[in-house]
């Protein structure tokens, strides 16, 4: 081949906008996820100074395999049970156990809402995301102040439960592995519903009817025609629901530690104290399970089994009729959606206006906690003004609304581009490489991510506040928004675009002009949906926070944390009203919602 | 190719050097020999705003006060322990913290050797502290856990001696900070296997049985007694929680290990608590061997301060009577500096030194494998 | 066999009428085709029948079975009525195997493994698909998706078997050679077809009987020949046969079964077989375009276009205000805007606009 050729060649491949970005994005997710994970990997075979080098006996900076050994392999005091394999045991029953709820809960409403005749639908849908558009912690907190009890936990003190309905749950209920895969799964169930439903939706129904007319019974049609059909569906929510869960920190802490339950992400935090070097092999094992699921999903949904969506009549599918099921099993799902998505608020808004904890008297509410003044003299607790009068909770709510609209711009934009390039180039390494880039980070727990980006910042000296908070953000949430990015595009036929190349329009312009338009939804839930999780998040920046401006949820932790719980429940409140709030308006004003963003 | 080598050499030198700019630890040396005019002048020729981490809530009203008084520009942080060294190790330039306020005296000790953060004694209070409470780190405040219970009903575990806690039937009554998570509270665990303590404990083992401690497996008194009161223990959030919790009336029977100055707040039923050791000291008796314990907390001047004499002026505000006046003006710290009065209806910290488990940050250093048997015994 | 009846059967979607007061009764071991244009409710008409839909009002058996009856409060689940169903998008399962797709129906029968593996294999066999066996159904071309499909659907040997446009995913030459294998098909199961299409060649070539609807009404239901030559209103004549009818609007003055018709400068004579029902002096003209000569004596026209196809060639023609179609054997070309003369040859019928397009008079024609 002659230089000539070659340079054609080359001019040629980067004259395609698609194979740029994709260039663009394989160098700086390779940087931003690989970096992270070897920098990860370095620190699980380095003595770090203080405690480690002490323990070690080894000098600050050695390469060792040390961590390694100690962590799995260390007999005495049953070391190595307790820090590792224990929590490791109560992390895989949490997870599996969370993923299969929020499979099962939001595969049989989606079910339900899609192929039956089920009353209050309108009701049930628009409130079945609340769970989790709220942070996963009100959940847990909800469930340890509603149903606690004098015989268990601290066995000090009963919440509503006891108190107002004289029930008193057993510890196995309100404390330990249940409730945390429980409030888990019901958190992400809302993954399950949007993934599974949309398959559901878009089944064509001619295939279960075929098999009416071959008198195949009701069961029979589900568990060996409709559950093989939405199994990819599934899959794909285990592994989004499984990863999370794994990584999960507040909920474990809540309803965890009060029964000595620990998981490995509880474990982790506890260890990067001390111990970083094996708090980051534990990272490396959430990882690696993380890609395990992964790779599986990918194995199953690239098989032969893959179905061509070619939709027939479903048009008119006959849905389901209930009968006199209907009535009761709509209550039922409106009664736990009620418990699960309202009466949080509701007792948030309680526990903010009453003075002594279990007091739910006229005579011991105020709105001193909102609104009141002169409170450290007063109550000798917390700040001096309620939270609505304090600069700070403006500043924090501010300086949180900040980052959250950039991180989604950052990571929308980039999903949309991710989407572009992947989808143009379908099939091509290249494409498949950031494809998986770009999920990577979602396989990443938030806090050991948030650490290893703080110790990465210490080399790069103007990465720091602001701008180290987006970015990390940004990263973060690129998977939601590169999978929404991926799906408009692959919706798209080519033609649209060739349409305009054809009369020269210039890339810029067709994407703006042409592309952004037609998808206009899918791609705005892209920006919604890192909006919405960046609003909430927590673990994820509360090391990377400047100190001179806080976030409402880091926020909110330090008052809980002191124990100041009337701030921290008016906080939690504005929180969660902001985020329904912004999601509301959003989905009002453009139609994108936290179902097109998951990909549904 | 020797100009190339020597120049390699300078410019690595330059590189080398560029972290350490300015010398914190010169600036320390220099400023605890200056008096206050000297060290006001130096701190307000300093310019930006002026950078506060501390794990104390109340260091907010003190930095206020502080920045009226000079006219400083002073921004304050509420930090946990463990965030405020992470963010030593990572944070550089003008929004890194100044100066910190912090305890856990071994993570300190491993922080000053490390280079992290530098120990400043103002010299208006040098002569005033006792070796021990100015180095190697400078003591602030004391601040004790003590044991509180709830006064309520038939069965108040009003104890005269800690091996009470240790009863079978006293599991699921007490409350108590997870040590793993405050570290405090793991050093206090520590302490109680030294030589000393475990002597002081088989002492009160024997005073209150009436004969001899039975080891079995255990090293000494001290390790027993962990172990079978981790065994009884449930783990609370916060000490907050904590005292809130063992308030409630519902909580007859509960004694719990947290701050003292926790009975400050509005939340909790303060008329529903007892404090052990004032209980005792008016019946005329001691809690045996111990009624808690006490812990200091910290002033430091971080390595990599850019306003290091702002951070040395504040600490010698903070050492004065009005700058420690955010804690001292309730029950629940102590300053070590003995111009500073204790409350009235407290006990004064010489009384305190010999009731509680001070926290020896030395012994605690040397005997950390003792951490692994605690958090054995914090697992089910 | 069982002959399908159909009584006063409605469909309503909220206020929109699908099919409005069907009466159809389909003989034993018919070949039956519903034809019309997309919305007609023809495939609606074929999923009440087999139950997939439920009528609003009206009866419905099948043999001697009553399958639905809206006043009795009738209404047999699909599976009850022993029936077959082939789906426009073949509706094949993606997660088995071609095997698995066909054996599926049996296990529901409770047949016997080894019965299975017969049956299948003859299926396989019969559809020439013996090869595909284990392939699952993304990794087969659109025909062999097809020849699955019917293979299942044949599979527990259904009495009645409904069709819902089951070769219009397929390219025209496959679609000739499937409509070929489905007459033999029935010919060979013996069982009463019931096909949808809209393709009126489909369903001249294939059925016994076609019933064509319009807007959810019956228009016609009747042998495909007699539909083609004795249209019962204009829809009918202009949906059957390619190239469509000549319609001519014409003044007529008609008397017993003669008729003289004028249009623009062109007149001529129709001669009925029986008695011409007209309601006013204007009528509608149905000319085959087989049945307009091009040549010889006539009317001059002017030609518009020529499509000629090899066997036959259709020329269109300018004769005043009037585009006429005729249909000449063999390929025959004439220039654009040449000069030709035409005329009318054979049988020819008269609509009446007035009363809704309905079939005046059967004929002959011929120009003055």
């Amino acid at each position: 081949m002659n230089m000539l050729r070659v340079k054609g060649r080359v001019r040629g491949w980067f004259s395609r906008p698609a194979n740029v970005i994709l260039l663009i994005f394989f160098v700086t997710l390779v940087f931003l996820t690989l970096y992270p994970l070897l920098s990860l990997l370095t620190e699980t075979v380095t003595i770090h100074t203080g405690r480690e080098a002490r323990a070690a006996k080894e000098a600050a900076g050695t390469v060792s395999l040390y961590h390694f050994q100690r962590l799995f392999a260390t007999a005495e005091n049953d070391y190595s049970w307790i820090q590792f394999y224990q929590p490791f045991l109560n992390t895989l029953t949490v997870s599996l156990s969370s993923s299969l709820i929020a499979i099962a809960f939001g595969g049989v409403v989606a079910f339900l809402v899609t192929r039956t005749n089920l009353r209050y639908k309108k009701f049930i849908s628009a409130v079945f995301t609340f769970p989790y558009i709220m942070p996963a912690w009100t959940l847990a907190l909800f469930w340890e102040t509603f149903f606690k009890n004098v015989n268990i936990g601290l066995k000090t003190s009963n919440g509503i439960m006891a108190s107002v309905f004289h029930f008193f749950m057993p510890e196995w209920f309100v404390y330990g592995a249940f409730p945390i895969a429980l409030v888990l799964g019901l958190h992400y169930a809302p993954f399950a519903y949007i993934l599974i439903g949309g398959i559901l939706r878009n089944m064509d129904a001619n295939l279960e009817e075929a098999a009416t007319i071959l008198k195949t019974k009701r069961a029979r049609i589900i568990w060996r025609i409709t559950l093989p059909i939405v199994k990819p569906a599934m899959l794909s929510t285990f592994l989004l629901v499984f990863a999370s869960s794994m990584s999960a920190y507040s909920v474990p802490v809540f309803l965890g530690s009060p029964v000595r339950y620990y998981v490995l992400s509880t474990k982790m935090k506890s260890l990067m104290d001390s111990y970083p070097g094996q708090a980051y092999i534990i990272v490396g094992v959430m990882i690696l399970f993380g890609v395990a699921i992964l790779l599986l999903n990918q194995r199953v949904t690239n098989s032969r089994k893959q179905f061509t969506t070619v939709t027939g009549k479903s048009g008119q599918i006959s849905r389901i009729n209930l009968g006199k099921a209907n009535r009761p099993v709509a209550l039922l799902l409106v009664i736990i959606l009620l418990m699960v998505a309202v009466v949080p608020l509701v007792t948030f808004a309680m526990e903010s206006v009453i003075v002594k904890a279990g007091d739910y008297s006229p005579a011991n509410m105020t709105l001193d906690f909102w609104i009141g003044t002169n409170l450290d003299q007063r109550l000798d607790q917390g700040d001096s003004t309620g939270i609505l009068l304090n600069p700070k909770v403006w500043n924090a709510l501010g300086f949180s609304l900040g980052l959250a609209v950039t991180c989604a711009l950052v990571a929308g934009t980039s999903g949309i581009l991710v989407g572009y390039g992947v989808a143009k180039r379908r099939g091509s390494r290249l494409a498949d490489m950031v494809n998986s880039l770009s999920f990577f980070p979602y396989l990443m727990p938030s806090l050991a991510f948030g650490a290893i980006y703080l110790s990465m910042s210490s080399s790069f000296p103007w990465l720091r506040g602001f701008l180290l908070l987006a970015l990390v953000g940004s990263v973060k949430y690129l998977p939601f928004a590169s999978r929404s990015g991926v799906n408009a595009m692959l919706q798209l036929s080519g033609e649209i675009e060739e349409a305009a190349v054809i009369t020269g329009v210039p890339w810029w312009k067709r994407m703006l002009r042409v592309i952004f338009p037609i998808q206009k939804s899918t791609f705005l839930s892209g920006y919604l949906l890192p909006l919405v999780s960046c609003m909430r998040e927590l673990s994820l920046f509360v090391l990377l926070v400047p100190t001179s401006n806080t976030i409402l949820t880091t926020m909110l932790m330090q008052y809980s944390e002191k124990g100041w719980a009337q701030f921290g429940n008016a906080i939690n409140l504005l929180i969660i009203v902001v985020v329904l709030l912004i999601n509301f308006i959003v989905n009002k004003l453009t139609g994108a919602s936290i179902d097109k963003g998951v990909g549904g | 190719m020797k100009k190339i080598l020597a120049l390699i050499l300078a410019l690595s030198l330059l590189v080398l050097a560029v972290p350490g700019l300015a010398d914190v630890g010169e600036d320390v040396a220099a400023g605890e020999k200056l008096t206050h005019d000297e060290l006001v002048e130096k701190a307000l020729a300093e310019s930006g705003t002026f950078v506060v981490y501390g794990n104390t809530s109340r260091i907010a009203t003190a930095a206020e006060e502080f920045a009226a008084l000079y006219n400083i520009t002073t921004e304050s942080n509420n930090l946990k322990d463990q965030e405020i060294y992470t963010k030593l190790r990572s944070e550089t330039g003008s929004t890194a913290a100044d100066m910190v306020m912090i305890q856990d005296g071994a993570q300190l000790t491993d922080a000053i050797d490390e280079g992290l953060v530098i120990n400043f004694v103002p010299a208006s209070v040098v002569d005033a502290l006792d070796e021990a409470d100015r180095q190697p780190a400078l003591v602030h405040q004391f601040i004790n856990k003590l044991f509180i219970y709830n006064n309520l009903g038939e069965n108040v575990p009003a104890i005269r001696n800690v091996w009470e806690l240790t009863d079978p039937a006293m599991k699921g009554n007490i409350i108590f900070k997870n040590p793993e998570s405050e570290k405090v509270n793991m050093n206090f665990l520590v302490m109680l296997t030294s030589d000393t303590w475990a002597g002081k404990l088989a002492e009160a083992y024997k005073s209150w049985k009436g004969e001899d401690i039975d080891l079995g497996e255990y090293k000494n008194a001290g390790y027993k007694w962990v172990a079978e009161f981790l065994d009884n223990v449930t783990f609370g959030k916060s000490d907050t929680t904590i005292a809130e919790e063992v308030s409630q009336e519902t909580a007859a029977g509960k004694i719990g290990l947290f701050v003292l100055s926790k009975l400050r707040s509005s939340s909790v039923l303060t008329e529903n608590l007892t404090v052990a050791q004032y209980d005792a000291t008016e019946k005329a008796y001691t809690v045996e061997p111990f009624a808690g314990f006490m812990y200091p907390m910290y002033t430091m001047i971080n390595a990599k301060a850019t306003r290091p004499y702002t951070g040395m002026l504040f600490i010698e505000y903070l050492m004065t009577q009005e700058g420690f006046q955010p804690w001292g003006k309730s029950i629940g710290a102590y300053s070590p500096n003995p111009a500073i009065q204790v409350n009235e209806g407290d006990l004064t910290i010489d009384v305190w030194k010999n009731t509680l488990v001070m926290e020896d940050a030395a012994y605690i250093l040397e005997n950390f494998e003792v951490e692994d048997f605690i958090l054995q015994h914090c697992q089910n | 066999m069982p002959e399908i009846r159909l009584k006063n059967v409605t469909k309503r979607f909220g206020k929109f009428v699908a099919v409005d007061n069907l009466n159809l009764d389909i003989e034993s071991n018919a070949f039956i085709t519903l034809l019309g244009p997309s919305g007609c409710g023809k495939t609606t008409t074929l999923r009440m029948i087999a139950g997939l839909e439920t009528p609003t009002e009206g009866s419905i058996s099948i043999g001697d079975q009553v399958v639905f009856d809206a006043e009795k409060g009738i209404n047999l689940p699909p599976n009850k009525r022993d029936v077959g169903f082939l789906f426009q998008n073949y509706a094949l399962w993606p997660h088995m195997t071609v095997y698995q797709n066909i054996a599926f129906g049996l296990e529901n029968l409770k047949w016997d493994k080894k019965r299975i593996r017969q049956r299948a294999d003859e299926l396989l066999h019969m559809l020439h698909i013996e090869a595909f066996e284990n392939r699952y159904p993304s990794e087969l071309s659109g025909g062999q998706q097809q020849r699955v499909a019917i293979a299942r659907t044949l599979a527990p040997g259904p009495k009645v078997l409904f069709m819902d446009e089951p070769l219009s995913n397929l390219d025209a030459k496959l679609r000739m050679e499937m409509r070929t294998e489905l007459k033999r098909l029935h010919k060979d199961t013996d069982s009463t077809f019931v096909y949808v299409t809209h393709d009126q060649l489909e369903a001249m070539t294939l059925s016994t009987k076609i019933c064509i609807m319009n807007g959810g009404v019956l228009q016609q239901y009747a042998p495909p020949l007699t539909m083609y030559n004795a249209p019962a209103n204009l829809f009918v004549a202009d949906f059957m046969g390619n190239p469509t009818m000549n319609f001519i609007d014409c003044k007529v003055k008609a008397e017993g079964d003669r008729a003289e018709l004028s249009f623009g400068d062109v007149g001529c004579v129709f001669h009925a077989k029986g008695e011409i029902r007209l309601k006013g002096d204007t009528c509608v003209l149905g000319v085959r375009p087989e049945f307009v000569r091009i040549g010889g004596e006539g009317h001059p026209a002017t030609v518009y276009s020529t499509l000629p196809a090899g066997m036959e060639t259709t020329v269109k023609l300018n004769v005043g205000d009037n585009l006429l179609t005729a249909v000449v054997f063999g390929d025959v070309d004439y220039p654009a805007d040449s000069q030709v003369h035409f005329s009318f040859t054979d049988r020819a019928i008269l609509f009446d606009r007035e009363d809704g397009g309905k079939s005046a008079a059967e004929g002959t024609v011929k120009l003055l």
